[in-house]
């Protein structure tokens, strides 16, 4: 598969890691060339500076044979625009974004926007974590 | 009418200032705390602190009952998703975006923002002014109709010149609207009026068109 | 009587004091009233320094309306608890002999709202009481004293609340 990755965090860096450790066409893209030292030493994959919010740089990395897209920015809003122009102008058949803001999240979720949102996601985790762990005694 | 104003630049603080005087209910929409301050300095009390692309601000600053939402921070995807949501969730009627970027514009227009003003298209159209080339200028875009309006000067050697507008064979889907002499009357475009040079002539056109109308209007004789 | 009034913008803009002004003037003196206990303060003392100047007091009920609603919005709670207040205080105007005059007025912050009806009314004096507040464990002065403070022309007296035990 082919997939071009926006914003080189730790999440970033660490998916487009394990995606092509697993063999997929991994292109990430950061504005920041520094971001791009998350990245392992031997990261078969493409980096390219860039914003993906510029249809030029996704151009160039590859957004137009791309099979999915993952826009992961620290910025929703940077990242629902991205998502959407992958969605609308290149129509990218898989196409995920973060999004922090709840609110945020559920309204690009109505609007056909497939979002994740880390917060919503981690307090659910460590509400099952607490609820599951067992009781320690000291 | 009701309007909010989203981000408190010097383009917000302007034009926060420029609809108060002309009558509107207005409201300025800050994020930074500091500038909130100079803001309501300047502005008094039509300044709300918040993330005018949160729905929690949004509602706060009763964007339900607002007749426009006029994004103009110096961040496209802020503009973009501020409209959004005053779209979509509180049905404001009328959304304008400040773009930064030209290329933004089709994506803006796609995604349902009902104008967009492109800084950099306006200050071409100052320069051109004192240039010697004649492009056509997109002004503004409607994006719901897809049509754009446009701004061109007749250069004085064109082939247009002496014709009336009746006469003109324009690409389908434009329209003159007005022609502003080159003494700065502004006429509205009735059939029998003539092209002279220097003139300039603001139109209604379809982006597809813009450039068959442009050839028109300044190819030379 | 009171009446019902809209504030649509305040403007900003700290404003000097009429020149030749010098001096404490009371005969113009505004109180704005919440309906709290530490309204009680402010409206004694100043009541008490009108009826003894023979000056005018403006006694103001400022009802904060949330942009979400127009400014003219009924308010029909707010405006029931004006009335009573305002009533009140013109009792007690007839009762202590000062004279009075009360408003209620609908604005969208109270803080520009006091400053825009002081500069308005040429009052020399604008007399508040507030109560003792904190906010998150902190004492708080809230967000319309330090406005009035900052912006008001003439002088300002506070009278805050002794601290609840």
């Amino acid at each position: 598969m082919r997939v071009v990755i926006m914003g080189c965090g730790r999440v970033g860096s660490t998916l487009a890691a394990v995606l092509a450790e697993g063999g997929h066409e991994v292109t990430i893209l950061d504005t920041n060339p520094d971001a791009f030292r998350r990245l392992p030493r031997n990261f078969r994959g493409t980096a390219i500076v860039g914003n993906g919010i510029d249809e030029g740089a996704l151009r160039r990395a590859g957004i137009e044979k791309a099979d999915a897209f993952v826009a992961i920015t620290q910025g929703d809003n940077r990242n629902v625009m991205a998502a959407q122009i992958a969605q609308r102008i290149f129509n990218v058949p898989r196409v995920f974004c973060r999004i922090y803001d709840p609110i945020r999240y559920e309204m690009y979720k109505e609007l056909g926007v497939e979002t994740l949102s880390s917060t919503i996601v981690m307090s659910q985790l460590f509400h099952e974590a607490i609820l599951k762990a067992p009781v320690r005694r000291s | 009418m009701y309007m909010i104003v989203v981000g408190g630049g010097k383009v917000g603080l302007a034009l926060t200032q420029a609809l108060l005087a002309s009558g509107h209910e207005v409201l300025c929409l800050e994020i930074d705390p500091h500038r909130c301050g100079v803001l309501t300095e300047e502005l008094g009390s039509v300044v709300f602190r918040g993330d005018g692309c949160e729905a929690a601000t949004l509602d706060e600053a009763g964007a339900a009952r607002a007749d426009v939402l006029l994004a103009v921070t110096g961040d496209d995807e802020d503009n973009l998703v501020a409209c959004q949501v005053a779209k979509h969730r509180f049905k404001v009627g009328r959304t304008i975006a400040r773009i930064n970027n030209p290329k933004n514009k089709t994506i803006f227009q796609l995604l349902g923002v009902d104008a967009t003003v492109n800084s950099t298209e306006i200050i071409m159209a100052q320069i051109t002014q004192e240039l010697p080339v004649h492009p056509l200028v997109a002004l503004l875009s409607f994006s719901g109709m897809g049509l754009d309006l446009v701004h061109v000067e007749i250069p004085p050697d064109a082939r247009v010149i002496g014709q009336k507008l009746s006469d003109l064979s324009l690409p389908s889907g434009s329209t003159i609207a007005l022609i502003i002499e080159a003494d700065k009357t502004v006429r509205l475009a009735t059939p029998d009026l003539a092209l002279r040079g220097l003139d300039e002539v603001v139109a209604v056109t379809h982006p597809e068109n813009e450039d068959a109308l442009r050839e028109i209007l300044t190819s030379p004789a | 009587m009171s009446v019902r009034r809209f504030l649509p913008w305040s403007q900003p803009a700290t404003q000097k004091s009429p020149d030749g002004a010098k001096g404490l003037d009371t005969r113009r003196i505004l109180v704005p009233v919440r309906g709290n206990p530490a309204d009680e303060e402010a409206l004694r003392l100043a009541g008490e320094v009108t009826r003894r100047n023979k000056g005018t007091l403006y006694v103001l009920y400022i009802v904060e309306v949330a942009r979400a609603l127009p400014l003219d919005a009924p308010m029909e709670v707010e405006a029931q608890q004006a009335r009573q207040v305002l009533a009140e205080v013109q009792r007690r105007a007839q009762r202590e002999k000062f004279r009075v005059e009360t408003e209620m007025v609908q604005a969208r912050d109270v803080g520009s709202a006091v400053v825009e009806e002081a500069i308005e009314r040429e009052v020399g004096l604008v007399v508040m009481g507030m109560s003792y507040k904190r906010r998150f464990g902190q004492f708080s002065l809230g967000e319309a004293v330090p406005h009035i403070l900052q912006h008001a022309p003439c002088e300002v007296w506070l009278c805050r609340e002794r601290i609840p035990n």
